[in-house]
């Protein structure tokens, strides 16, 4: 059994510069594989542009941290396209592909890249072919479960090409993406004249239905889950698939609980010490884990949500 | 220029076998049809073709010098994809005109297996750049696009600019809000999502409730609307719900809307779009020949003077009755909407 | 053919309400099992079996149950809770089957009302949908 890595994701919300930096300064002494860093929802918060994020990701591989640059995941505009070049032709940090332009732009480069979530990879035909392009490791769609996962890595064993594997295993799911703005809409903006108004939700705002039950959160032109996800009850299970990296999601508060909490966890799958861990005090919503269980993603540890069956 | 640029293909929708016909003896030039199985996005219980239907189709089509496209377009689920890769020879042995295909995987497949087939870049893809577009060339020669419904006129006429590749976009039909193949919001609250189950917002998950006061309509137990008395009502697709954010209750991510280009026929011909796609291959024969005669009618109309064009009241009319929420949009087309 | 605006009046409904349903349930049920020997109407009666069915024409005031097993379609009693409840008035029933008028847009209307299982409430929808009138003499009537 491989030894679990833990990986930073991008942060998915929009912070201010200033506290992008503050947490990134954190995140330096936290133990993780991977960060990967960059403005992975909107094309236009711009706290850090495309240099900032390239400085700020040099800054951090010198510190010893292997560094991923996460691409844009709608990418629309010639001014998109621009800004993704730039990304890829940084010289020294690889990308994480969340566009199947972006994995193509880091091909021509001959650029190794992430084959991130977005790519929509659900068999092992799919993940060679993106191998085949340059991906070194790949995100399978967040809503794949065990038994599917484990399918797609034992076929893909049989080409004997090894890939590295990473599940998003903590945070708000990222479930959709829109031309539209559901911040802006809230408060009769339009998109363009957004008045970044998703500065003022650093965790997003929260959907709930007609009956008050959180269902979604809204991020800008992104849709997630309200429910956090977390795969910690499942490591053991998940180690022993061969699976090499988990990413925590960054969220405004108690990211560093969540990695600690994390990596005590993966400790003591190696060690015959039992210990519970409760990361709940630091989600604030529902933990939920339907996806990796084949159910409904809203669904919370260990309970069913077939209601029509 | 513009009176030589051709008209772009009307592509029309058939979920069975009648509907079909209509589309085609309404005036589509290309039907696009599924099978009735998880390889295709619109997986419903008793639409879709079976081999003795899809052939009947095809013949009629053809027989009329129409073509028929085969739509595989969710994503190949786990160790055993041969359904997917026997859906893609069913269609290259019925001789189907072109196959669409979401899977990239499934792309080389097709590519490898039958190098004479001619295949499509469905808009599952979500391939929103030409750079993307241009990837599935080089690797598979696709010959056409279908772009997904969130770019500007503008940034379709990009893409135009910077690819060999055909562009089909959108002209008609329920209006998916998020980009498709990127949308996992249906398998959130149910377990399946488009990509995985060919399915949205599934209807073995819907349960009307009738009350006194109001309809409600739950999916997978979770309240995605209430109408009240005489309101229209939706189908409980997820985003097109009523919700509360911070105390206000509204569509909080979409109106249940239709998208319909028709004002903009002269521009979308101009930029050399090659074709416009009809959504609903869930909706009925009746819907198809409606649809597809008007937008036959409209599309002539401003083929033959596209400096004079002006939308048909009639047009709109007869479009308008079949919309869901009677509301139509131009959707990501026109930037105001974004 | 266009079927025009018309409802039927209330004297009526309350007339045909308190005839007994049985010989319209029968000529019903009997006209789908000979549509489905015929092969004219594509019923997987998998999809159908062991369901029940009842069709409201509200303003005629009459109700239709029916039942599904493997291989036939057979007159039931009404008045238990059926698996699917489709209800309308006769003019908007007849728009539906002549295609006139598209299933989805009734109901978005609030003119066909659809109660019990959605699911198979859409299988219903998609056989009649399916049914090739082309082959039968029903063809002129029809608006496709």
């Amino acid at each position: 059994m491989n030894t679990l890595q833990l990986t930073l994701g991008p942060v998915l919300f929009y912070w201010s510069r200033d506290d992008i930096l503050r947490f990134y300064s954190e995140a330096a002494d936290w133990p993780l594989e991977t960060i990967y860093l960059g403005e992975a929802v909107c094309s236009r918060r711009q706290q850090l542009r495309g240099q900032d994020w390239i400085a700020l990701g040099k800054e951090l591989a010198e510190s010893g941290r292997r560094v991923v640059l996460s691409s844009l995941a709608l990418i629309e505009s010639e001014s998109d396209l621009r800004r993704l070049r730039k990304l890829v032709e940084n010289g020294e940090l690889q990308l994480e592909a969340n566009d199947l332009g972006a994995a193509r732009l880091a091909q021509q480069q001959g650029r190794p890249f992430v084959a991130g979530h977005h790519l929509n990879i659900y068999n092992a035909d799919t993940l060679a072919l993106l191998q085949s392009l340059g991906a070194r490791r790949w995100i399978p769609p967040v809503e794949m479960d065990r038994d599917t996962l484990a399918a797609v890595l034992q076929q893909f064993s049989r080409t004997g090409q090894p890939i590295e594997t990473e599940l998003f295993a903590w945070g708000r799911l990222p479930l959709a993406l829109s031309a539209r703005c559901f911040t802006a809409r809230h408060y009769n903006l339009s998109k363009d004249d957004c008045q970044f108004r998703c500065l003022e939700h650093p965790d997003g705002l929260r959907l709930n239905t007609r009956e008050q039950q959180a269902f979604l959160t809204i991020n800008g032109i992104q849709t997630m889950s309200d429910g956090c996800h977390s795969l910690l009850p499942h490591l053991a299970a998940i180690a022993a698939m061969g699976v090499q990296a988990l990413r925590i999601s960054p969220q405004w508060q108690h990211t560093a609980q969540v990695i600690a909490g994390y990596q005590q966890a993966i400790q003591a799958l190696h060690s015959p010490l039992h210990t519970d861990i409760d990361l709940a005090p630091y989600a604030d919503s529902r933990l939920v884990d339907g996806y990796w269980r084949g159910e409904a993603g809203i669904a919370a540890l260990g309970e069913t949500h077939h209601a029509h069956s | 220029m513009p009176a030589t640029r051709p008209l772009p293909e009307l592509v029309c929708p058939a979920g069975s076998l009648p509907a079909l016909k209509a589309a085609v003896d309404n005036g589509a030039d290309t039907v696009y049809l599924g099978l009735k199985n998880d390889t295709n996005a619109r997986n419903f219980a008793g639409l879709n073709f079976d081999d003795r239907t899809a052939r009947e189709g095809i013949r009629y089509a053809h027989q009329h010098e129409r073509k028929v496209l085969l739509a595989i377009n969710t994503y190949a689920q786990g160790g055993d994809i041969s359904r997917w890769h026997r859906a893609i020879d069913e269609g290259a042995e019925l001789g189907v005109d072109a196959i669409i295909l979401a899977d990239i995987g499934l792309m080389e497949y097709a590519r490898r297996r039958y190098p004479a087939l001619r295949l499509h870049m469905s808009v599952q893809s979500s391939a929103t750049n030409y750079e993307a577009i241009n990837l599935a060339q080089e690797l598979f020669d696709i010959r056409r696009a279908v772009l997904p419904r969130v770019l500007t006129l503008d940034q379709v006429k990009q893409v135009i600019d910077h690819t060999r590749v055909e562009i089909e976009v959108f002209g008609f039909g329920s209006l998916c809000v998020m980009v498709e193949g990127r949308c996992l919001l249906s398998s959130y609250a149910t377990g399946e999502s488009p990509n995985s189950h060919g399915v949205c917002s599934p209807a073995k998950f819907v349960r009307w409730e009738h009350g006194s006061q109001a309809l409600g309509a739950r999916l997978n137990g979770i309240l995605i609307d209430e109408y009240q008395q005489g309101e229209a009502a939706g189908y409980p697709t997820l985003c097109k719900g009523r919700f509360e954010v911070e105390g206000d209750t509204y569509y909080a991510l979409e109106e249940p809307t239709s998208l319909n280009v028709m004002a903009m026929l002269p521009q979308i011909i101009d930029i050399g779009v090659a074709a416009i796609k009809v959504e609903g291959r869930q909706r009925s024969p009746a819907y198809v020949a409606q649809v597809t005669r008007t937008l036959r009618e409209a599309l002539d109309a401003a083929g033959r003077e596209p400096q004079r064009f002006s939308v048909k009241p009639g047009w709109t009319q007869a479009l308008s009755k079949l919309a869901e929420g009677q509301q139509q949009t131009l959707g990501a087309y026109n930037r105001p909407w974004k | 053919m266009r079927i025009p605006e018309l409802t039927l009046p209330a004297a009526m409904a309350s007339l045909l309400g308190r005839l007994p349903a049985t010989p319209p349930c029968w000529a019903l049920v009997t006209t789908l099992n000979q549509l489905k020997k015929r092969d004219i109407l594509p019923a997987d009666m998998s999809l159908l079996a062991g369901h029940s069915f009842e069709v409201h024409v509200q303003d005629a005031g009459l109700r239709l149950g029916f039942c599904a097993d493997e291989q036939h379609f057979k007159v039931a009693s009404v008045g238990t809770a059926p698996d699917l409840r489709l209800s309308a008035n006769l003019a908007d029933f007849a728009r539906m089957m002549l295609r006139e008028e598209d299933p989805d847009t009734l109901f978005f209307n609030r003119k066909l009302i659809i109660e019990g299982d959605t699911e198979l409430g859409l299988i219903v929808k998609n056989l009649l949908d399916s049914v090739d009138w082309s082959s039968t003499p029903l063809q002129r009537f029809m608006a496709v």
